[in-house]
């Protein structure tokens, strides 16, 4: 796509997931059923898991642009990178966040030793990595390898460390959507997920687009200026 | 040139390795920078846990296995983390990298060099810990002993890569533990288990999955060590 045409398809996904957001609230709030055994708080779920699926998949983006940019060494697959490290990690932190809120509530801990909340707290640790070795070089080619191997490393790294975190037994409540047998979850509850999930989507997809136009624009600042610099110097 | 410096061919592969294994261990040899900062600060760290673990409330035994790996992942972190350190004065950096040597290659021979250093780490830290805290290793103690050479080889692979990413930034060593401690957590849980277990006279057959896993860690890493190494150190 031209980026003429992203300048619309931003605002436009970012704007319909806003309203999904909305929908799922009012959802959330006014439609979906109790749960009987959690109650109320087991409504933070609806915003929980899109949150938790957007943040992985935020950082199969930049592992996966991580790989081209090391083979094509193309500018815009590590401003994608970026774009999408950085809506990443905001919805880690959203998951780090309504995790706890509930976990207060339905195991009476902020925090326990659960492997998903594991898992995305080292995600936010591997995020942070990905912007500090950013930060940490002057040469900006090097920098943007730097982010790519952490980026890469770190998407190899998680299917093993997901399996060491739960090799404990754990507290956290089972799949009810994706198994064998399919959904246990109450069809009420399952469209609010999948309003949750299709709207958190949308809402990412939109503010990385945004942030990718964002990161190419000041780039081509950047680069002007120091054109412009280079020609105004006798 | 003429003659005979275009007839000589360029080394093979595991000579390549070798070449760089055997540079790091001789100037390690004469300079004894790396294994007496990681030496030190092993024995150090014995002495300051003996304090920091109240033997009332709990016995140095039952938590033995955590520390030891714990120790050996500062002390690791300590001494890799100044792999390439070895090559920061006269661009000796670039000379490497001008040499015939093939990027995979170097990052072989730092890693061989690396794991030799770190297994010499580990072998001074058990003795350490079996005086001062009379930890035994169990009925298995060649089991033990491995399951530390397989946890810290994985180890090894990936902070020499990550190495070469802190000492290329300003951030430096700094850096380093944020970079791998987030993905060096399998290696953690399933070394500290194993070992844990091996020295309370459990079977052998409990921690066949354990090992498996640190194969499965410390192949992903020396994987990733050899094809992304070269995007590492490029100019």
């Amino acid at each position: 796509m031209s980026f003429g045409k992203l300048r619309y398809a931003a605002p436009a996904l970012a704007g319909l997931g806003a309203l999904g957001v909305l929908w799922l609230h009012w959802l959330v709030f006014f439609w979906v059923p109790t749960e009987a055994s959690m109650g109320v708080v087991q409504r933070i779920f609806y915003i929980h898991v899109p949150s938790a699926w957007v943040a992985f998949f935020a950082f199969g983006i930049v592992a996966i642009t991580g790989i081209m940019y090391l083979w094509l060494e193309d500018d815009r697959l590590d401003a994608a990178g970026v774009a999408a490290a950085e809506g990443g990690m905001v919805f880690t932190t959203a998951v780090l966040i309504t995790g706890p809120l509930w976990g207060k509530i339905a195991w009476g801990t902020f925090w326990t030793w659960e492997p998903r909340l594991t898992l995305t707290l080292l995600l936010w640790f591997i995020y942070l990595g990905y912007f500090l070795v950013r930060r940490a070089t002057d040469n900006p080619r090097q920098a943007k390898k730097f982010a790519a191997v952490v980026g890469i490393v770190g998407a190899a790294d998680i299917p093993l460390i997901h399996i060491s975190v739960a090799w404990l037994r754990s507290l956290h409540p089972q799949p009810v959507v994706m198994k064998p047998e399919g959904p246990t979850l109450d069809p009420h509850m399952l469209e609010t997920l999948m309003v949750g999930l299709g709207s958190f989507t949308l809402l990412f997809l939109g503010l990385f687009v945004s942030r990718y136009l964002v990161e190419i624009a000041e780039r081509k600042v950047a680069l002007d200026e120091r054109t412009a610099e280079a020609g105004a110097t006798p | 040139m003429s003659g005979p410096a275009q007839e000589r061919r360029t080394p093979s592969w595991a000579r390549q390795v070798m070449a760089v294994v055997r540079k790091d261990l001789l100037v390690e040899f004469r300079t004894r920078e790396r294994v007496a900062s990681m030496g030190a600060f092993g024995v150090l760290v014995g002495v300051l846990f003996h304090y920091a673990i109240d033997p009332v409330a709990v016995r140095p035994q039952d938590v033995a296995s955590g520390i030891l790996w714990m120790t050996v992942l500062f002390a690791g972190i300590l001494g890799v983390g100044r792999t390439f350190h070895l090559e920061d004065g006269d661009g000796a950096m670039s000379g490497l990298l001008h040499s015939p040597v093939a990027l995979d290659a170097l990052y072989v021979g730092k890693l061989i060099a690396n794991v030799v250093l770190l297994w010499l780490i580990v072998a001074l830290i058990l003795v350490t810990f079996a005086a001062f805290f009379r930890v035994g290793l169990g009925p298995h103690p060649w089991a033990v002993i491995g399951i530390l050479a397989l946890g810290s080889f994985g180890f090894v692979a990936l902070t020499t890569l990550f190495s070469a990413v802190s000492a290329r930034t300003s951030m430096g060593e700094s850096l380093l533990p944020v970079l791998v401690f987030p993905l060096l957590v399998p290696v953690i849980i399933f070394g500290v288990s194993a070992t844990s277990r091996l020295m309370v006279a459990r079977p052998l057959s409990e921690v066949a999955g354990n090992v498996r896993m640190l194969g499965a860690f410390a192949l992903l890493a020396v994987a990733a060590g050899v094809t992304l190494f070269r995007f590492v150190v490029e100019e």
